[in-house]
């Protein structure tokens, strides 16, 4: 084989013909010239890249793939070895600039005034919170019909069990939170409720007025829900939804 | 535009970095505290050059991060503003 047959056989894997190659592409100071550098260049990098998966499914001798990815070395290994080094440099920085606070020794023959579990479990510890949100009945005489612990062991159940319904509702076919509003803004207000009732559960060292905290913990979710659902609306009409539907709905080919 | 976000990002959380270990240092009586890092300065932390150096920095730093970011978030973006309504509002005539 010459050169030159090798030459024009050569799989063109630079995207050659759609956009600008390699040796024509924008040097810094052109790309930051142009008002809409961003989504130009999103756009040459995504048609560069289907291109180039294209150019290759067409040659024969390549084994075909059905999965349209970055290979695992070294895109991907390099990127995470990247990210795994800054943060292991937060922690050496930190841990060696910051002065140590070592308590006293926990004294196990004392409660302390203030017990609380680990910050991840915070919602649940939350939870045990809504004493006024269990209601007096009238009919057994203004009586609880369960203790406020009772009440607050249950409430563990509504939520796990809201959070186990939800895959059922539904299939979480939408890639971007702007194809489906409603479920995007039922997701921000529930990371919002772990937040807020989170809060709630250490009311204690709240420097703000308990009752106004527990109404909060009700409304901020259902705010940032509404707002969420609203945002996402108006990107739709923003970036011409149903123009560009195509591109939010960018999968693999089969 | 994103290199101007980047710029104001990377003062912000850089200077903050370093104003949040000095302060951890100079303004933080407890890690349980409330007030730490806002805290007035602790006893001491006017005795020594390098205490004084310090706490100079820390504020030094503190201010770099908020006006920092506050440049290249609002005055440069402004200015470009600014300056492309003056060309335009020049070619209209």
């Amino acid at each position: 084989m010459s050169d030159n047959e090798s030459e024009t056989k050569e799989i063109r894997t630079d995207g050659t013909g759609i956009v600008a190659p390699d040796n024509e592409t924008p040097t810094w100071s052109e790309r930051k010239a142009r008002k809409t550098g961003l989504s130009r260049l999103t756009y040459e990098y995504f048609e560069r890249a289907r291109r180039e998966d294209q150019d290759l499914r067409t040659e024969s001798d390549y084994v075909e793939r059905d999965v349209l990815a970055f290979p695992t070395w070294p895109h991907e290994t390099v990127r995470n070895l990247s990210i795994a080094s800054f943060f292991v440099g937060m922690i050496l920085f930190l841990s060696a600039t910051m002065p140590p606070h070592i308590g006293a020794p926990a004294n196990p023959s004392q409660t302390p005034a203030i017990i609380l579990p680990d910050w991840y479990l915070y919602w649940s510890f939350g939870l045990l919170k809504l004493n006024p949100l269990n209601p007096e009945l009238a009919i057994l005489g203004g009586q609880k019909i369960m203790a406020d612990r009772t009440y607050g062991v249950l409430a563990n159940g509504v939520v796990v069990g809201f959070i186990a319904i939800v895959p059922f509702l539904n299939k979480g076919s939408a890639r971007r939170p702007v194809e489906q509003p409603f479920w995007a803004a039922v997701g921000v207000a529930g990371v919002v409720f772990a937040m807020t009732i989170s809060l709630l559960a250490v009311k204690n060292l709240m420097p703000m007025n308990v009752d106004l905290l527990f109404d909060l913990t009700f409304l901020l979710p259902i705010v940032f829900g509404t707002v969420t659902y609203a945002v996402l609306k108006t990107m739709r009409e923003g970036y011409m939804y149903n123009l560009n539907r195509r591109y939010y709905r960018l999968r693999p080919p089969k | 535009m994103a290199d101007e976000f980047i710029k104001g990002l990377g003062i912000l959380t850089g200077a903050g970095l370093a104003w949040m270990v000095l302060a951890s240092w100079y303004r933080t009586s407890s890690f349980e505290s409330t007030k730490q890092l806002i805290e007035p300065l602790s006893s001491g932390a006017t005795e020594g050059i390098f205490n004084i150096i310090a706490v100079t920095l820390m504020d030094v730093f503190l201010w770099f991060a908020i006006l920092g970011a506050l440049t290249f978030w609002v005055l440069i973006p402004a200015g470009h503003q600014v300056m492309s309504a003056l060309e335009e509002r020049r070619n209209a005539q």
